[in-house]
């Protein structure tokens, strides 16, 4: 026996000790988990932007009015990782950690939050190494309007986390779900608009893609990015904010009304 | 003390709610008192025994933990496999509020545990002898008021069961006790008061020789 437990403490201290041991848990698997684990964090989103600038520059010579092409795939790879990521990412939180629910000052909805943090912190590291790339290289890859792009990248990775959060808990209940969720991140990536602009697209199905507060939220980045990009009507920052803070109170409290479901083996 | 008033417990099964494990179980542990837990299999035993220890909660009625209370050990629960004997000291170190002194609390671990090299392995690559073994010196490492163990002592070769009862009776002067366990001997070794758990019911014997007659009679019956 070796020193001692002081006082009872308080809960805030137990979930900011158990959220301090969770994060570098987290971060040490994923950093240094398999070999070179943290090359891969950097590799593979660069690999996805060459793959498309051979096809879409080098082969069907694809320009676009206002903005270098190999900027505009970038920003919309990067933010549509951090959505997605977060959100999948987050997703398996509760399963990934399951035998650490022996402790009671862990709960479910610590392990989510802490993953969608720590998803966040790695592709800010992403983002800033590959945008400080792309300028090394000669391109204008520097925002003319960074307080919005950090805004927007925060509302992505905020309407990530909402959505992990519900999805934790649905593909924990319902394993279905998370099958389902999974499949549906595909399609997204093609009418998020990752490879497109909206103004490319004819009207009438433009209304029907500007639902989607993916989309919304790449074309507000891209417009931060460089002025004369040219905004199609219809986009508006706070369509996405609503999404982003709906998708965090709805994930929040379908974690506390099935809080005891989830601990359930 | 802990305090344990009109417990009710089911589980959600794939075609609803289940039968009730526990229906109306109370019973109150006073400090420094080691508690015996005996009953047959599938009597709800680790069940109580993680509504004790917080990492489950009751469908009604209610716990009250006035004290400091392990967390289950037994089973292989509260290791993450993919991470070696160390970073899961850390990480409960990190719990249970031992950020500034985890180098006692590692060295303390590393030393009860035996584990040597393997210390630094992932615990997937463990045989179930040494994760009890790392299991056992982790929950040692930290104080508590009340310790829970589920099965725990007869994981392990003879010297280290030999080890691990010499520390649980170093336990008992200062700290409680709550085990399961089907050896007679190891019971009576450690525990003083028993819990029969039996048909959705917990009896309270203060002396556990009655609880083991009153389990062996409901075998023989």
């Amino acid at each position: 026996m070796t020193g001692s437990m002081g006082n009872l403490r308080s809960s805030a201290s137990i979930t900011l000790s158990a959220w301090n041991a969770l994060f570098l848990r987290e971060a040490v698997s994923r950093v240094s988990g398999r070999r070179a684990a943290w090359l891969w964090l950097l590799v593979e989103p660069a690999a996805h932007l060459t793959v498309l600038m051979v096809i879409f520059s080098t082969i069907r010579h694809r320009v676009m009015p206002g903005f270098d092409y190999a900027l505009f795939l970038a920003i919309g790879i990067l933010g549509y990782n951090l959505f997605r990521n977060s959100a999948t990412r987050s997703m398996a939180a509760i399963s990934a950690n399951r035998a650490l629910f022996a402790y009671r000052q862990v709960k479910p909805v610590d392990v989510v939050l802490v993953r969608a943090f720590l998803e966040g912190v790695i592709q800010l590291f992403v983002g800033l190494i590959m945008i400080a790339g792309m300028s090394l290289v000669g391109l204008e890859a520097l925002p003319h309007d960074p307080l919005t792009v950090m805004l927007v990248f925060a509302l992505f990775w905020l309407f990530g986390t909402g959505v992990g959060l519900m999805l934790s808990v649905g593909s924990t209940l319902i394993p279905e779900i998370g099958k389902m969720a999974n499949l549906c991140f595909i399609p997204l990536y093609f009418v998020s608009g990752v490879l497109f602009s909206p103004a490319m697209v004819p009207p009438a199905l433009r209304d029907w893609l500007l639902l989607n507060p993916v989309m919304q939220g790449l074309e507000l980045a891209r417009a931060a990015f460089s002025p004369s990009y040219h905004v199609v009507t219809g986009v508006d920052l706070y369509y996405l904010m609503a999404f982003a803070f709906a998708s965090l109170f709805f994930g929040l409290a379908v974690h506390v009304r099935f809080a005891r479901r989830l601990l359930m083996q | 003390m802990i305090v344990v008033d009109d417990v009710h417990k089911r589980y959600q099964t794939e075609h609803g709610a289940g039968k009730w494990v526990l229906r109306g179980v109370s019973f109150n542990i006073q400090p420094r008192v080691s508690v015996g837990m005996v009953g047959r299999n599938g009597a709800g035993k680790s069940t109580l025994l993680r509504l004790v220890g917080g990492v489950d909660t009751p469908n009604r009625g209610r716990i009250e933990r006035h004290c400091r209370v392990s967390w289950p050990m037994g089973f292989g629960g509260g290791l993450q496999g993919s991470l070696t004997g160390r970073q899961n000291a850390k990480f409960v170190s990190r719990i249970h509020g031992h950020e500034l002194d985890i180098p006692d609390r590692l060295a303390y671990v590393a030393d009860f545990s035996e584990l040597g090299d393997a210390f630094d392995e992932p615990v997937k690559t463990y045989s179930s002898g040494m994760r009890s073994r790392l299991q056992f010196a982790l929950s040692l490492a930290f104080d508590f008021d009340v310790y829970i163990s589920d099965e725990v002592t007869a994981a392990g070769d003879a010297s280290f069961r030999a080890k691990a009862a010499a520390a649980f009776k170093n336990l008992a002067s200062h700290a409680g006790l709550i085990m399961v366990s089907h050896d007679e001997g190891t019971l009576k070794q450690f525990c003083s008061a028993g819990i029969w758990v039996h048909d959705g019911q917990a009896h309270w014997f203060d002396q556990i020789d009655d609880a083991l007659r009153a389990y062996k009679e409901s075998i023989a019956a």
